[in-house]
């Protein structure tokens, strides 16, 4: 366990120094591209800090990043509001909560796991994306709501104005640093082990002492706070929010982020993230309807091949190395 | 007058080919434990089949008996290929059948191209019936749902594979012991239930919108309809199938059927709250 924790702390560093380095090769396009995926890597780990550590898949969490887009959209959009920014970040991470709790609320209490709960999360992502598209007066409709600005505000003597790349691309790797860091030591500490005993056996966990449902609710409440985030944080830098932001797509899109970058892992699911994005942005230039066909092969190979993610190759073959040794 | 039962024949409409959608979900979902996202698409392969048997100058009749069997050459191929080997692995079956069911919509669309597909009923025209009119083949429809529902029900219930089926859901290991193949069962039940839902895509072919996605909306409904009513038993199918396609219709005249949606999707986890094991369980076993 130590060693473990000692490697995850050694490959969390070396993604810092190299995300600190990156500046210096990079011109202002590729930051922002580099900030975006940064972005939805921090979604990803969202979805890997609830996914990962209770077993539980949450099939719409996009409706997550989608409801801290929009509140942060509205709220930014706003004139009459000061410290826009600022407060949009809020409300969008307690929305996002908010909508979190009630659901979870009803699912967990109501005794909801494993495939069923995937289902009704599942028509979650549904009923959001079709919220936003129906309720035109206030979301835009179809076509969202753009002009949204970036952030900016003055807090004591701190000045923040992200309208520039570096600044902006500076700003999201920090708090996706930070928050990656917090989400592991939680997960890693007593609150990660008692998550882990009623992934294996709720009943006996329950017997223990512990309070299954209100764990897990609230371990779901601080995922979506974080997708809220992340949802908050990218459309600002995108300048618009629109209904696929919560759709069933993007739902797909970052599990399969976490899957190939190896659920439980925390960092994993961010390069996955990273990876994942590069690698559709080069196939949407030759085709764009050939993304959806790989990505659907993605999943499939994933459950077949690599049920434990890229970074398990690492793993694998050094076992395969011990392995032979021993044999000798 | 008319316009209640008009309201109550497009329920009815609804209500029809929710219950052969959701019946091969109950099958694979409920007895089996099979999340099989790619349900939808076998909707929508039987919808297809209906435009390809149409576009070569085939009959819509034709087209419908083809429905069936395209959704059962998927699905024996999906529970062959992948489901058979994931029994023990439900997770790895939601990713897997959910990339199946990418592949399949983008498969479709590859080959028969963007933009919606033009599927002509059989029947123009409306019937008189003593209070209203209505159009005729929305009653065909009607009809053709209820007599297959009444056809797996004397399956299952009379045949001896029916038993089969029966016994193995109730007991695997038990089932195996006295002799029964479960695999080949489970092969079976599961094509049986593309089978029906490739059917439901072929009647409802002319009155939706055939695209390669239309069968997200039919998956989210349909697995409403298994958790809603509980699972184990048609009565259960009924009734989940009658609140969610009562609700909806009934929506439909007030506000956009987005709205529409979305209400009846959030009124079905708060029924999961309330009655957890169904609303109808256990009352007709």
């Amino acid at each position: 366990m130590i060693a473990r924790d000692r490697n995850w702390l050694l490959i969390f560093a070396v993604c810092v120094v190299l995300a600190v380095l990156y500046p210096l090769f990079a011109d202002g396009y590729r930051l922002t591209v580099i900030r975006d995926a940064l972005i939805f890597g921090l979604f990803a780990a969202s979805l890997d800090f609830f996914w990962g550590r209770t077993g539980i898949l949450c099939f719409g969490h996009a409706a997550f990043f989608g409801i801290g887009g929009y509140i942060m959209a509205l709220i930014t959009l706003n004139d009459a509001i000061p410290f826009g920014s600022l407060l949009g970040i809020i409300g969008a991470v307690a929305g996002a909560a908010f909508v979190a709790a009630i659901i979870g609320y009803f699912l967990f209490f109501g005794g909801i796991r494993g495939s069923y709960f995937t289902i009704v999360t599942l028509a979650m992502g549904v009923i959001c994306q079709q919220a936003a598209v129906s309720w035109s007066s206030v979301t835009g409709g179809d076509s969202g709501l753009i002009g949204i600005p970036p952030i900016a505000f003055d807090l004591g003597g701190l000045h923040v104005d992200l309208s520039q790349d570096l600044p902006s691309y500076i700003f999201v790797s920090a708090i996706v640093a930070v928050t990656v860091l917090a989400l592991w030591s939680i997960s890693r500490g007593r609150w990660g082990t008692v998550l882990t005993a009623i992934q294996d056996n709720e009943v006996r966990a329950a017997a223990l002492g512990h309070n299954a449902p209100l764990r897990l609710l609230v371990t779901f409440v601080l995922s979506a706070a974080i997708a809220g985030l992340a949802g908050a944080l990218y459309v600002c830098m995108a300048g618009l929010v629109a209904p696929d932001l919560s759709g069933l797509l993007l739902s797909t899109e970052v599990i399969v982020w976490v899957a190939v970058g190896g659920r439980g892992t925390l960092l994993g699911p961010v390069l996955g993230a990273i990876f994942i994005q590069r690698a559709q942005q080069t196939i949407s230039s030759f085709n764009p309807s050939l993304w959806p066909l790989l990505l659907g092969c993605v999943f499939v190979i994933i459950v077949f091949v690599l049920p434990d993610g890229i970074l398990s190759i690492y793993a694998r073959l050094k076992s395969l190395f011990k392995g032979g040794r021993r044999a000798q | 007058m008319d316009f209640l039962i008009t309201t109550l024949l497009n329920a009815l409409t609804l209500i029809s080919i929710l219950m052969l959608v959701g019946l091969g979900l109950a099958i694979s979902f409920g007895l089996m434990n099979v999340t099989n996202l790619a349900h939808g698409e076998f909707v929508t392969v039987g919808a297809f089949a209906v435009y390809f048997v149409q576009s070569v100058g085939g009959s819509f009749w034709l087209g419908l008996a083809a429905a069936p069997i395209a959704g059962a050459v998927v699905g024996c191929i999906l529970e062959f290929a992948i489901i058979r080997h994931l029994y023990s692995r439900p997770v790895s079956t939601v990713l897997a059948t959910w990339g199946v069911s990418l592949i399949l919509q983008q498969g479709l669309e590859l080959t028969f191209g963007l933009g919606a597909k033009p599927v002509t009923p059989p029947i123009e025209g409306t019937l008189d019936l003593v209070f209203t009119v209505y159009p005729a083949y929305r009653l065909i429809l009607i009809g053709i749902a209820m007599l297959t529902l009444l056809g797996v029900v004397l399956l299952i219930s009379r045949t001896s594979f029916g038993l089969d089926i029966r016994t193995v859901i109730q007991n695997r290991e038990m089932a195996e012991g006295v002799g029964i193949n479960t695999r080949r069962t489970y092969a079976i039940a599961f094509t049986f239930g593309a089978a029906i839902a490739g059917l439901a895509g072929g009647l409802v072919a002319p009155l939706a919108i055939v695209l390669p996605q239309m069968g997200v909306n039919y998956l989210a409904n349909a697995f409403f309809v298994v958790i809603v009513g509980g699972v184990g038993s048609i009565g259960g199918l009924v009734a989940g199938s009658v609140f969610v396609g009562g609700l909806t219709s009934v929506l439909n005249y007030q506000i956009s059927p987005s709205l529409a949606q979305a209400i009846v999707l959030l009124a079905a986890i708060v029924a999961v709250r309330l009655r957890p094991n169904g609303l109808f369980n256990g009352a007709s076993r």
